[in-house]
């Protein structure tokens, strides 16, 4: 459905989306997962049409959209990262407004409208103004904006950003829900990997405008799978104990933290053994050592070195 | 665009009292600096060694003044209300002098020094005639003497023709339209700029870009975003108007109609430049320092707070010919206190829509550069 080739977006010297690739099928929810300041906003808003690219293109269903913006903005809906609402009217008059700026009027704009609260929970609050509303009820009006003129393609970026759990997990039913009822395609941005893997069939991963990894969760996991990653636990983190595993060829991507230490370790690697001894030449006292199952966190932290969020 | 405009209006219903407010600003500051409060009169204590000065000559040509009310007072009570400043002037009449104390420098203190100089010139020619008259040992019939004197002044052999400000002959000043006009021009940049700063909002809280992915054309956007603000701008400055002209009651001079006409190209122009402020603002913040600079700077340069007609600085009244106040001032005097017809405002609003179609091509297209 949609195609996206060697997209670039230079802001002055700094690459923001630097050769990005990716596609969408029709029907499918794919996630675009990256760090703060990966540049996932960006690439959204060159599908979007909202910025133009310096080199690259995008295509869909085989057309460049970049001097034809007009044929991809009919059937998008974009859920912006920032709320893109007026605070100062009421659920029903913001639904109004953006209806009719998509030339809905009369009738077909109430049912239209109905429908959108009725998805997105919100028709009892439908004469509240959103100035009033919780932080989660504003991102599900921010998405269900988008929905009105019912698009078949979605870009939703961060929609969950900054609520609470309920309201989150309303957020990702909802969108598997038009997924799956309504044949919505989806690309769904976020720095929460649990949000991904539950929603998603395919994630690309985005680190400093390159995408970095791509594939389903288990082809993302599969990159893991020559390692396990460790933690071990203790009573106080000393110096020379990290200096000992550091230095050591065999841990990987040594993360330290208040009373633990987190490293990858090649699977076959006897990491007891070793982390007792050198436990035991620091004067560390150990309280547990644990091996997890990989995590798409572990991957990014793998590819990267560095944790997805702080 | 009317959903546009109908959001805008539901906006406008939601919180109208930033409108409000600035309205009866407005209000209040037209006028109270307009004097309409108090009399219309300034009052002047005046002291005098004189005897019977109220029968003088030069008392009654002084009190025929219509912006000035002589008031005969001592010496310390007039140095005292001057002091606590209460009166802006007060004047000691001598028998062929006089003096003017002014607390500061104002126009008024000016015009009231004009005109007792043209009363003490006209009544010392008379008197050193006669004077000289007698001097030569002649039985002057003093009666026709006068009034050969008099006939002289209506058909004079030489004219000699005082120009100063303030003079009825050659510039008009009425202080309460000043004030109205003055002030209404300047407070409804304000209300027009922030109405037109709902652009930079929308464009920072997202709703701007789910326009443009709408079938919304773009000149739609700007059409109707710049509407509503010329709306709301025109809607206050007539209502000011309106309510000095009908309710008040001051006088417009049968040019009422023609003021509210030339405010048209006025607050377009106001709208543009507001548009050309947003456009290189780089966040409210910003724009919140731009606009009092700029309108401040152009209320004083364009004559909103005082008339130009008594600004001598050549750089300021070269500076006064690129400030829309400037024009739409001038227009609206000629409107009213000169009483012209329209075809004579034509040069004034002319150069208001030039300025906003310029600086709306501006606007638009920083602002469109920006976000490209
Ligand atoms: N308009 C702009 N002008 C200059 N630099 C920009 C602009 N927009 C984005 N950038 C830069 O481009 C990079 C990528 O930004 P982008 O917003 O795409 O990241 P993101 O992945 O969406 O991050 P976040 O999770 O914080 O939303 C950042 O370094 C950012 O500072
Ligand atoms: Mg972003």
């Amino acid at each position: 459905m949609l195609e996206v080739l060697d997209l670039t977006k230079r802001f002055k010297k700094n690459f923001a989306v630097n050769g990005v690739n990716l596609f969408l099928e029709q029907g499918e929810i794919v996630g675009l997962l990256g760090p703060n300041g990966a540049g996932k906003s960006t690439t959204i808003s060159m599908i979007a049409t909202l910025i133009e690219p310096n080199s690259g293109d995008i295509r869909l269903y085989n057309e460049s959209i970049i001097k034809h913006p007009e044929k991809i903005r009919a059937i998008l809906g974009v859920v912006p990262q920032e709320i893109a609402l007026y605070q100062d009217l009421t659920a029903e008059e913001n639904l109004e407004f953006f209806g009719r700026i998509y030339r809905l009027k009369g009738r077909d704009l109430k049912k239209r409208m109905d429908e959108v609260l009725e998805i997105i929970g919100l028709a009892d609050k439908r004469k509240e103004k959103v100035k009033k509303f919780s932080g989660g009820m504003k991102r599900r009006l921010n998405i269900g904006v988008a929905l009105l003129h019912n698009p078949q393609l979605v870009i939703m970026d961060e929609p969950t950003v900054g609520i609470d759990p309920q309201s989150r997990t309303y957020i990702l039913d909802t969108v598997k829900r038009l997924n799956q009822e309504k044949g919505i395609t989806v690309l769904y941005t976020s720095h929460y990997m649990e949000e991904v893997e539950y929603l998603c069939q395919r994630i690309y991963i985005m680190d400093k405008g390159h995408i970095i990894a791509s594939g389903t969760k288990e082809e993302l996991k599969n990159i893991l799978s020559q390692e396990n990653t460790i933690t071990i636990k203790l009573d106080q983190v000393r110096k020379q104990f990290v200096e000992l595993l550091k230095a050591d060829p065999v841990f990987r991507q040594v993360m330290v933290y208040d009373s633990s230490i987190q490293v990858m370790v090649p699977k076959e690697v006897n990491v007891f053994t070793r982390v007792l001894s050198m436990a035991e030449q620091s004067g560390v006292e150990l309280a547990a050592i644990e091996v997890k199952t990989p995590t798409l966190e572990d991957v990014f932290l793998h590819l990267t070195g560095r944790a997805l969020r702080d | 665009m009317r959903a546009i405009l109908k959001a805008k209006w539901q906006l406008f219903l939601r919180t109208p009292w930033t409108f409000i407010t600035m309205t009866i600003l407005i209000l209040i500051f037209a006028y109270l600096i307009g004097g309409l409060g108090i009399d219309v009169k300034h009052e002047i204590p005046v002291f005098t060694n004189i005897k019977d000065v109220e029968k003088t000559e030069t008392w009654s040509r002084i009190t025929e003044s219509e912006v000035f009310e002589f008031q005969l007072t001592t010496e310390t009570e007039a140095k005292q209300a001057l002091e606590d400043h209460r009166v802006e002037a007060i004047v000691f009449l001598d028998h062929d002098d006089f003096k003017v104390y002014v607390a500061t420098e104002t126009p008024n203190a000016n015009l009231l020094y004009q005109l007792l100089q043209s009363a003490y010139t006209d009544l010392f020619l008379n008197e050193s005639i006669i004077e000289a008259a007698e001097e030569h040992g002649q039985v002057v019939d003093i009666v026709s003497l006068q009034e050969d004197l008099a006939k002289q002044k209506e058909n004079p052999l030489f004219s000699i023709q005082s120009e100063y400000f303030y003079s009825d002959k050659t510039v008009k000043v009425d202080m309460n339209l000043q004030s109205l006009f003055g002030f209404t021009l300047f407070f409804v940049i304000y209300t027009i700029a922030y109405n037109v700063l709902f652009i930079l909002q929308e464009k920072q809280s997202g709703i701007w870009n789910r326009m443009i992915l709408s079938p919304l054309k773009k000149w739609q956007m700007y059409m109707g975003n710049l509407l509503y603000s010329f709306a709301v701008g025109y809607i206050q400055v007539v209502a000011v108007f309106a309510l000095f002209r009908y309710v008040i009651g001051i006088d417009f001079y049968g040019g009422f109609a023609k003021t509210l006409l030339i405010l048209i190209p006025y607050v377009f122009c106001i709208v543009a430049l507001s548009l050309c402020v947003v456009s290189i603002s780089k966040n409210e913040q910003h724009f919140n320092v731009l606009i009092p600079l700029i309108s401040v700077s152009f209320g004083m340069l364009g004559g909103a707070y005082w008339p130009l007609e008594i600004v001598t600085s050549d750089i300021m009244l070269f500076l006064s010919k690129l400030i829309p106040i400037t024009y739409g001032m001038e227009a609206l005097k000629l409107a009213t206190l000169y009483q012209m017809p329209v075809q004579d405002l034509l040069p004034s609003m002319a150069v208001l829509v030039f300025m906003g179609v310029v600086l709306m091509g501006i606007g638009i297209n920083v602002m469109e550069k920006r976000s490209g």
